[in-house]
């Protein structure tokens, strides 16, 4: 399978009376975007508002980012299965709005999470202070309940990001990128001798605010599949994961799969990335046994030599992160993990809540009890009221300048555990 | 399955008290881990995640867990889950004050999701 990633930069956004990208500009028809998402009955009114690197604007509560992309040539369309029709994606050409954004805020429950901040300490903790967002705050329409309003605030942002990358679809792009992944058999041949590599992502799964699609089907109800990396960067895995803002994978995370993303650098020179094993992170301790169990055994029905597991969210997943980790190992197969660390505000505590001796090659994405303090803001989009009730927040953290204390679990994407960020800790 | 139910959400009580055996108490989160604790000292097996859910436990006060109805031998995998979660629950000191009730229902539903798409699965 094999896909060209076309990137058109964008470097500006702004409201016009069409939508268009001319240059590196991005021209946003405000109008059309409220019309296509008042579409859905499930809410009331939205607020369209542009946030740029280095403004002094503070987004929150923010449930999803996605990247605008459309697909030029090749099978289907982006979001398969959710968006467009249920072909399999991931061949042909796809562009891409590259710095571009659509950010989805809205009040699903009353306690909140996502803090984006444009500027200030706060901007190097997420990658969406480097991006070119368009803010959509929805709100919902009276009565209806929080699963609904959740998936009409989803729908909200996949439609406007799917606009958006029509936009594209004439353009040429200046920079245009080739992934490939063979048939595994033809892959063994043509990189013998290297050693082969394949990813296992945990998609969270628990339920309400903790879910996850694949092709549009809940991940809960899956049991491990495998997939080809370039089938994710069309889509494919979308997220219903408003919970847990610092290691949750937002949309845009999955699009730009980091793990993905390098394991191709590598593939053909020291590694043979054969493909991705995706798997979930379900509550019920028979269901992580089946799909840990069924992981191992793909590994090693795949005859690789190596696997790197990416785990998603706290606690509960630690499980199945380890259980992944001990059965692939006893397959003889050497394992990476990749997560992040709940070790007390001081960093000194036990990091995961779980751990076995064969996990002994972890990749750390960052503390997410350290503690920050963000500079008050001049601009806020979505709601600021709930900041002491979101997750990292606390009663008496915000003061009467506006400035506020969190730990770095408030801040979208701040310990990512794709490892899309910044933090990490390295032993010399 | 025969399950038994520890929780301290009224909502999954209202929901499951009839059809299940359930133990519900108007104990704090961190109680219902240490309950749970002693259910699997006495040999019960532990069917859900104790930290099911990214809500951290110094921000829900809710939570609900199944174990099996009859007691066994002590199940050792159950003991050191529920220990390592007490373990990590306890680095979430700071708890937060009261919530709203419009707050507190929704970290009941939550809770409950969590929860039924468990129940809803059992043979």
């Amino acid at each position: 399978m094999k896909l060209e990633l076309g990137k058109i930069e964008i470097t500006d956004i702004q409201f016009s009376n069409e939508s268009r990208i001319k240059g590196s500009t991005l021209y946003v028809n405000k109008k059309e975007i409220e019309n296509l998402i008042l579409e859905d009955e499930h809410i009331k009114e939205v607020k369209i508002d542009i946030a740029k690197p280095g403004e002094s604007t503070r987004i929150t509560p923010v449930k999803d980012v996605v990247e605008p992309r459309v697909k030029v040539s090749g099978d289907g369309g982006i979001f398969p299965g959710v968006i467009s029709k249920d072909e399999t994606v991931g061949t042909g050409r796809t562009h891409v709005l590259k710095g571009a954004a659509v950010v989805t805020t809205g009040k699903i429950v009353g306690f909140q999470e996502g803090i984006i901040d444009m500027s200030g300490s706060g901007a190097k903790y997420t990658p969406f202070s480097q991006t070119y967002n368009l803010v959509l705050s929805c709100d919902k329409a009276d009565d209806i309940k929080a699963h609904t309003y959740e998936r009409a605030v989803r729908m909200a942002g996949l439609k406007t990001a799917t606009y958006l990358g029509e936009l594209a679809r004439n353009i040429e792009p200046e920079n245009i990128e080739t992934y490939e992944t063979l048939p595994l058999m033809k892959s063994k041949e043509e990189f013998k001798g290297l050693p082969s590599v394949a990813y296992v992502q945990m998609l969270q799964s628990q339920g309400l605010l903790h879910d996850t699609y694949v092709y549009g089907v809940d991940a809960k109800q899956i049991i491990p599949t495998l997939i080809y990396p370039t089938e994710i960067m069309d889509g494919a895995i979308i997220s219903g994961n408003c919970v847990s803002a610092c290691d949750k994978n937002t949309t845009y995370h999955h699009q730009n799969n980091c793990v993905v993303h390098d394991l191709y650098k590598r593939h053909g020179k020291d590694i043979n990335f054969i493909g991705v094993i995706i798997t979930n992170e379900n509550v019920y301790l028979a269901d992580k046994e089946r799909a840990s169990n069924w992981t191992a055994k793909l590994a090693d029905f795949l005859g690789v030599d190596g696997v790197v597991v990416s785990q998603e969210g706290f606690g509960n997943p630690d499980t199945d992160l380890i259980m992944n980790c001990k059965k692939i190992e006893e397959k003889g197969i050497d394992t990476v993990i990749i997560t992040d660390e709940y070790a007390g505000r001081d960093g000194a505590s036990q990091s995961l809540a779980d751990a076995d001796e064969k996990a002994n090659a972890v990749i750390t994405g960052g503390n997410a009890n350290e503690l920050i303090t963000l500079p008050p803001m001049d601009k806020i989009i979505g709601h600021i009221d709930y900041v002491n009730k979101i997750a990292g927040g606390f009663e008496g953290n915000m003061t009467e300048d506006g400035s506020i204390t969190v730990e770095l679990q408030a801040i979208i994407g701040a310990t990512n555990e794709l490892g899309f960020n910044k933090l990490t800790a390295r032993e010399y | 399955m025969k399950v038994k139910i520890i929780t301290n959400n009224p909502l999954v009580y209202s929901l499951y008290s009839e059809d299940y055996d359930i133990d519900y108490q108007e104990i704090s989160y961190e109680g219902i881990l240490k309950k749970t604790r002693d259910y699997v000292h006495k040999g019960h097996e532990l069917l859900t995640h104790p930290l099911s859910g990214s809500v951290k436990p110094n921000e829900t006060p809710f939570k609900t867990l199944l174990i099996s109805s009859k007691s066994k031998d002590l199940n050792l995998e159950s003991l050191s889950i529920i220990e390592n979660s007490i373990e990590t629950a306890e680095k979430f000191l700071q708890r937060q004050k009261k919530y709203s009730d419009d707050i507190e229902k929704d970290f009941m539903e939550i809770d409950l999701s969590l929860i039924e798409n468990v129940i809803n699965k059992l043979l």
